[in-house]
């Protein structure tokens, strides 16, 4: 049976076959040509100028403002995952006892998740208006003087951070709940069973149960963090990120160089970098959270 | 039209890329030739375009507005891609020391005769459309800015200065002159502010001198040490340091929310802006503005120009279209109708324009006030690599208003910034 064999070794390939010529074509080409392009002084609109190798990589390295960048990126990353995944995980903690009504908790949960990006980075740059904001105007009634949200490095960052844990927590919450539902029940019993208090199961049986999602929330949080970029853009209004760059993340330097000064080659090399920092951050990711909540 | 001192827009990333995908060009319905023309902000161009189609039965004219961002990323994308702009586009002139330099994304026009347009604008409209010494013509100029100040009757009157037009006029004949009253201003009125921003009277300032960042004879830079560079900023930067301006960004939400409820008094006006003040302060600002002559001299502040992209396959006929935009008789119907300031000196010495007045502004002469300031216009040299080194300074007079630094200490750190930019 020559073709059932040729059918059972070729089909599923097949099958597969649609997400991998979806990824050489989104995915591999861009990678690919981004690579290329960051080995050129490559203007956007004239197209390639020069072959100059690694002397974009070179540059950026010694780029006082691409440092800046990153420790923004880094400081608004640490101000917004860490209350935000402590924070999900203790919703989910809560969602997962039995709970009157629990499918629309779930449902309230995951909505400022569903709320476009664009939308959220509006209202919450609105709220925290310097002159007609709603936090001034409460700032103001605590007898505090109103504050210029943009015009500090720490309010900036804690801005951004804000919008940042109000549109995710839910979503990492409901992941946790989804795995923490998983955890089998004998265990929970058997802690139970054994005297162990509420904190202790959670921390001897939840916790290294949803490792694997703890994992994935932490390296998707990673990647997001890294390249955050509609919330603080809109939140300055402009890609430099405040009159001293206070709160530019790395994302917006490289779109201020590849889409207002036209340095596509710049930019190219900025996003290789960012590529490697995810993927570095992503496999360290892994390990810690590995170390830290140990085998299941 | 709108100029704006750095990209202050919203998704300007996502409309850039839908126009990519929009595509465009191409027969319309009924076997018409679709032509589309990009805009930005106000142009007022739609019933143009339905008086271009009843004179061209066989073009089907459709127009595209976005606002200022999006609309110049769009286009660059879509230049840079070789795909997706539309058939006429247009520029502000503060992108065209860039364009100028990719002058072959776009359709060569003297091909089409455009040299013989030339006599309709004056010589520092006409050059920044030109490329390669003069042959390659790219752009042709719509409108202008000019330059007027604006000011709130009912605060002035409350500051105890006085409102008629002529007499605030001869209140600022200079700059430091404005900077005076700015005090006197603060002084009796504290809940307001005098000046929107130290970025607008810089740009006010800066755009009245014939150089700025870059020498008008080799486009070396010259920022650091150019006088009108650093006079501009010392002006500026002390109205700012004082406190005297609402540390609000221009044509952001601050800014629109500043103008509804009077938080400044006075702003330097292109005639592009009285749209905007309008709209923000809304029906109820009605007769409390008033336009005035700017201090210094006359200056030109913001103006477009129309480009047919090389990628485009119906050039001649975008050609066509957009000649025909840009004629006296439609620059015309644009200031009387919208107040959109045409470029052409024919047309702003006409007096149509020039006895044009302005309701909304209690009545102010418009045409006559921009059109004296027009014909004062130094026209300033741009520097092909302009927008690398404005968005430096204006962010050095925000640090200076929100009181991070001194304006030296601002200053120094800009002019360094500037160097490195450009290095």
């Amino acid at each position: 049976m020559p073709f059932a064999r040729w059918d059972r070794r070729i089909t599923p390939y097949l099958f597969v076959a649609p997400f991998f010529a979806l990824f050489a074509v989104f995915g591999l080409y861009p990678l690919l040509r981004t690579a290329w392009m960051s080995l050129h002084r490559w203007d956007l609109l004239d197209g390639p100028v020069a072959f100059t190798g690694l002397a974009n990589y070179a540059e950026l390295f010694t780029d006082p403002h691409f440092y800046n960048a990153l420790a923004n990126t880094a400081s608004i990353f640490l101000a917004a995952t860490v209350p935000q995944l402590l924070a999900a995980l203790g919703i989910a903690a809560l969602l997962d006892r039995p709970l009157r009504g629990r499918t629309a908790w779930q449902a309230v949960v995951l909505l400022p998740n569903v709320v476009p990006v664009v939308a959220v980075a509006l209202v919450f740059t609105q709220l925290l208006g310097r002159d007609q904001g709603l936090v001034a105007w409460v700032l103001a009634s605590l007898g505090a003087s109103p504050l210029d949200w943009q015009a500090h490095a720490w309010s900036a960052h804690l801005g951004v951070a804000l919008m940042v844990i109000w549109r995710w927590t839910g979503y990492n919450a409901l992941l946790y709940l989804a795995a923490m539902q998983s955890v089998p029940r004998e265990l929970h019993e058997a802690a139970a069973l054994d005297g162990a208090s509420r904190a202790r199961a959670f921390r001897s049986v939840t916790l290294p149960g949803i490792r694997p999602t703890l994992v994935f929330t932490a390296v998707v949080s990673t990647i997001g963090g890294l390249q955050l970029f509609a919330e603080p853009t809109l939140f300055g209004g402009a890609s430099a990120g405040g009159n001293d760059r206070q709160f530019q993340t790395l994302v917006m330097y490289l779109y201020e160089n590849g889409f207002e000064r036209f340095d596509a080659g710049y930019a190219a090399t900025i996003s290789w970098v960012l590529f490697a920092l995810c993927a570095v951050l992503a496999f360290a990711n892994t390990a810690l959270v590995r170390r830290f909540v140990g085998r299941g | 039209m709108r100029r704006v001192r750095a990209s202050r827009s919203l998704p300007a990333l996502v409309v850039a890329l839908a126009l990519v995908v929009a595509g465009c060009g191409g027969a319309g319905d009924g076997g018409k030739l679709r032509l589309t023309v990009a805009t930005f902000g106000e142009f007022g161009y739609e019933p143009l375009f339905e008086e271009y189609e009843r004179a061209h039965p066989e073009v089907d004219v459709v127009g595209r507005v976005a606002d200022f961002d999006a609309h110049h990323k769009g286009l660059v994308t879509a230049l840079a891609a070789g795909r997706g702009a539309a058939d006429v586009v247009a520029v502000e002139e503060q992108y065209m020391p860039r364009m100028r330099q990719s002058a072959r994304q776009f359709a060569d026009l003297s091909a089409f005769g455009a040299r013989e347009l030339r006599d309709r604008w004056p010589r520092w409209k006409w050059e920044p459309g030109v490329a390669e010494g003069g042959d390659y013509v790219f752009g042709l100029g719509t409108d202008m800015g000019s330059l007027a100040m604006c000011y709130r009757r009912d605060l002035f009157e409350r500051a105890g200065l006085p409102t008629d037009r002529d007499a605030v006029a001869a209140l600022w004949p200079t700059w430091e002159a404005y900077a005076q009253v700015a005090e006197r201003f603060a002084a009796r009125v504290p809940d307001a502010a005098f000046a929107d921003s130290a970025g607008t009277v810089y740009t006010a300032v800066l755009n009245q001198a014939e150089e700025n960042y870059f020498a008008k004879a080799d486009d070396s830079f010259i920022g650091d040490t150019n006088p009108n560079v650093l006079r501009a900023f010392r002006i500026a930067g002390a109205i700012g340091a004082a406190g005297r301006t609402a540390k609000v960004t221009t044509f952001t939400q601050p800014w629109n929310a500043a103008i509804n409820r009077g938080g400044f008094a006075t702003i330097t006006c292109p005639a592009w802006m009285l749209a905007q003040i309008k709209e923000a302060g809304g029906a109820d600002g009605a007769g409390k503005w008033d336009v005035t002559e700017v201090p210094g001299d006359g200056g030109n502040w913001g103006g477009s120009y129309l480009a047919v992209p090389a990628q485009g396959a119906h050039q001649r006929e975008a050609y066509r279209l957009a000649e025909w935009l840009t004629a006296p008789e439609q620059q015309e119907k644009l200031f009387v109708r919208d107040g959109i300031l045409p470029s052409e000196p024919e047309v702003y010495r006409d007096p149509v324009v020039l006895e044009h007045t302005d309701p909304y502004f209690g009545d102010a002469p418009v045409g006559r006030l921009f059109a004296a300031s027009s014909d004062t216009v130094r026209p300033n040299h741009r520097g092909v690599r302009d927008a690398d080194v404005r968005p430096v300074f204006g962010r050095a007079l925000g640090r200076v208003e929100n009181g991070a630094q001194s304006v030296d200490q601002a200053w120094e750190q800009a002019v360094r910034e500037a160097r490195d930019v450009l290095r």
